[in-house]
């Protein structure tokens, strides 16, 4: 038996943690409320949550990752709302909040989008963050809220014979479906050898 | 499938299904594979076998009522998530917890990592051909679940926490119960590294197989262990310490290369470190109150509600209606065995949840999951699905 030579595998390290470098809601604030006219959300009483319009949205995920002073470098979350029984709401029905987060100055911040009922739409950032595909994707799938330019939006957590979209307030919790027929998915393994550079010939 | 390769060869692939019920995968998960002899060349995954509806179920409840179905998410590792879902509520109230139940909250947090690593680490190695592993792990994961057990009646599915506060206090003994199962996990870890460390097979099938780099790891969202693994030096105890982290002493543990090797290696060393921290903590377990002093969500002593009206009033609008967190929208997140878990709430000032979304650990890991398996054999996928430890419970909801 022999252990085949390499840099130590795991090294322990204490690292000291300055959170002095955290920037504070305000600062955050100020940084995007100068580059956007971003607001706050009045609704976030405990963090930082910015709203902004889904014509800006990309624009605004593009600065937040790539400027100096915030580098939110990790999107953690995209979380759909649908606000249709939310009592004395009286703007667009929905709501997409996405959660960053900076690995390195370890501040967050959330944007929130309103979006219309009639037109659905958000532009999706599936290219400036890789995670972005699946969350867009479950988004989609529970409330019905279209990423326009994602490649692959389908269902994610129910059936693809599922009809609807479960978690719209107007969709009743006690109704049942029947679904049958498994997802082939080989499309979707098409689309992917596609992307890796191969050419299908022939996909039986 | 015939296809033509990046080169321009004519090649015949086959097409093959892992899963959806398949031993190695641990839960239902679906992997669909285009394979080039061993070699995986496409892979797409498909989840939500395990989808239960939990962010619609809910919304039907009270926000106590929300404490079992969070016990159902990792469930490896329940306690975890009643930790964190009640943290999240808790800053909603802007309530913080006496100084007794933040220990005790550490304590079950830490033991929680061991057993979930425990777990990990033990099923990984079966997938390697490493049976006795197993073995070695799940003897003191069983004497955990007997702690667990003597604490709050249920071995998996434990709810042992409360909005302000536990279920209850910990039985008498438990510090030495907890001291006698450290020893014996110490036991285990030695043992398991004694058979693997050196050996030939394992090394040479989890080390530089399915690198994932800093860059990758950031991008795709990755928290915890695995991205600890990629060399990425983040900890929410350390990074946005909560529970009075900051005062413990303890190490981050990260990777150098971020293969299968070093994903199994942090969750090894990791376990040392907790095992240090619930020690810290059993030192610091000072008698105390337990449960927040505050109307809104403790519920009165039984004192109280025979003698007093208001007390009576209050007991009765905590049981029937449950407790109301004022209306907003807040985000909060714990480091669990897998990364952050978080938990977002929106509330309308009523009595059930409007809305609450979760931030499953390891959804993000296994989005990432199909291209970190493309270009190596479907042996060694395997070997790399057991090391990002995919809780189908948590993945799906």
């Amino acid at each position: 038996m022999s252990t085949p030579s390499r840099a130590e595998p795991v090294a322990v390290a204490a690292t000291p943690v300055d959170l002095s470098v955290r920037l504070t809601a305000d600062a955050l604030l100020e940084i995007v409320a100068a580059r956007f006219g971003l607001v706050r959300d009045p609704a976030d009483r405990w963090d930082l949550t910015v709203r902004c319009s889904a014509d800006q949205l990309r624009d605004v995920v593009q600065f937040l990752r790539d400027d100096v002073r915030l580098r939110m470098d990790m999107l953690l979350d995209i979380a759909g709302v649908d606000y249709l029984s939310y009592p004395d709401h009286r703007e667009e029905r929905f709501a997409v909040v996405y959660l960053f987060k900076s690995l390195a100055f370890n501040h967050r911040l959330a944007l929130k989008v309103m979006v219309d009922e009639t037109d659905a739409q958000v532009p999706s950032i599936h290219d400036l963050f890789k995670i972005a595909d699946w969350h867009e994707r479950e988004t989609w799938d529970q409330f019905g809220i279209v990423f326009s330019g994602h490649p692959n939006l389908k269902r994610l957590l129910n059936h693809h014979e599922f009809v609807g979209h479960p978690l719209r307030k107007d969709y009743p919790v006690q109704k049942r479906q029947k679904l049958s027929v498994n997802d082939p998915m080989l499309d979707q393994l098409v689309l992917r050898l596609r992307q890796n550079g191969y050419t299908v010939l022939e996909s039986t | 499938m015939k296809v033509l390769s990046p080169k321009g060869e004519q090649l015949e692939l086959l097409t093959v299904n892992m899963g959806p019920s398949h031993p190695a995968t641990h839960g239902t998960l679906r992997i669909l594979c285009a394979l080039d002899g061993e070699t995986v060349t496409a892979a797409m995954c498909e989840m939500g076998y395990l989808h239960r509806g939990f962010e619609k179920m809910v919304e039907q409840g009270t926000y106590t009522q929300v404490l079992p179905y969070t016990d159902r998410l990792n469930y490896c590792s329940a306690m975890m998530n009643n930790i964190g879902f009640c943290k999240a509520a808790e800053k909603m109230f802007g309530v913080t917890v006496p100084e007794r139940c933040v220990t005790i909250r550490v304590i079950l947090n830490e033991l929680s990592r061991i057993i979930d690593h425990l777990v990990c680490i033990g099923a990984n190695l079966v997938d390697l051909g490493a049976l006795t592993n197993f073995w070695y792990f799940f003897n003191p994961r069983e004497s955990v679940y007997k702690i667990w057990e003597k604490l709050c009646g249920a071995r998996l599915t434990n709810t042992v926490t409360r909005i302000g506060g536990m279920y209850r206090d910990v039985y008498p003994g438990f510090s030495d119960d907890v001291r006698k199962v450290l020893s014996e996990i110490e036991g285990a870890i030695k043992d398991v590294r004694g058979l693997i460390e050196h050996n030939k097979v394992f090394l040479d099938r989890t080390r530089d197989v399915c690198v994932v780099s800093k860059e990758d790891a950031i991008s795709w969202g990755w928290t915890g262990p695995t991205l600890r693994a990629s060399g990425v030096d983040h900890d929410l105890r350390k990074q946005d310490p909560y529970y009075g982290y900051e005062n413990y002493t303890f190490d981050t543990v990260i990777g150098t290369t971020g293969d299968t090797y070093d994903r199994i290696m942090v969750r090894m060393f990791e376990m040392l470190e907790s095992i240090s921290i619930t020690r810290q903590g059993l030192d610091r377990l000072k008698p105390g109150p337990l449960n927040a002093d505050d109307v809104r969500l403790s519920l009165p002593s039984h004192d109280a509600v025979y003698h007093d009206m208001e007390a009576l009033i209050n007991s009765f609008k905590l049981i029937y209606e449950g407790v109301r967190p004022p209306a907003g929208q807040c985000y909060d997140a714990t480091e669990a065995a897998n990364g952050e878990l978080g938990f977002l709430i929106i509330s309308d000032g009523g009595t059930n949840p409007y809305r609450i979304k979760v931030r499953p650990p390891c959804f993000t890991q296994f989005a990432a999951f199909g291209s970190m398996i493309e270009g190596t054999l479907i042996a060694d996928a395997f070997a790399t699905l057991g090391s990002i430890n995919i809780i189908a419970g948590e993945l799906d909801r």
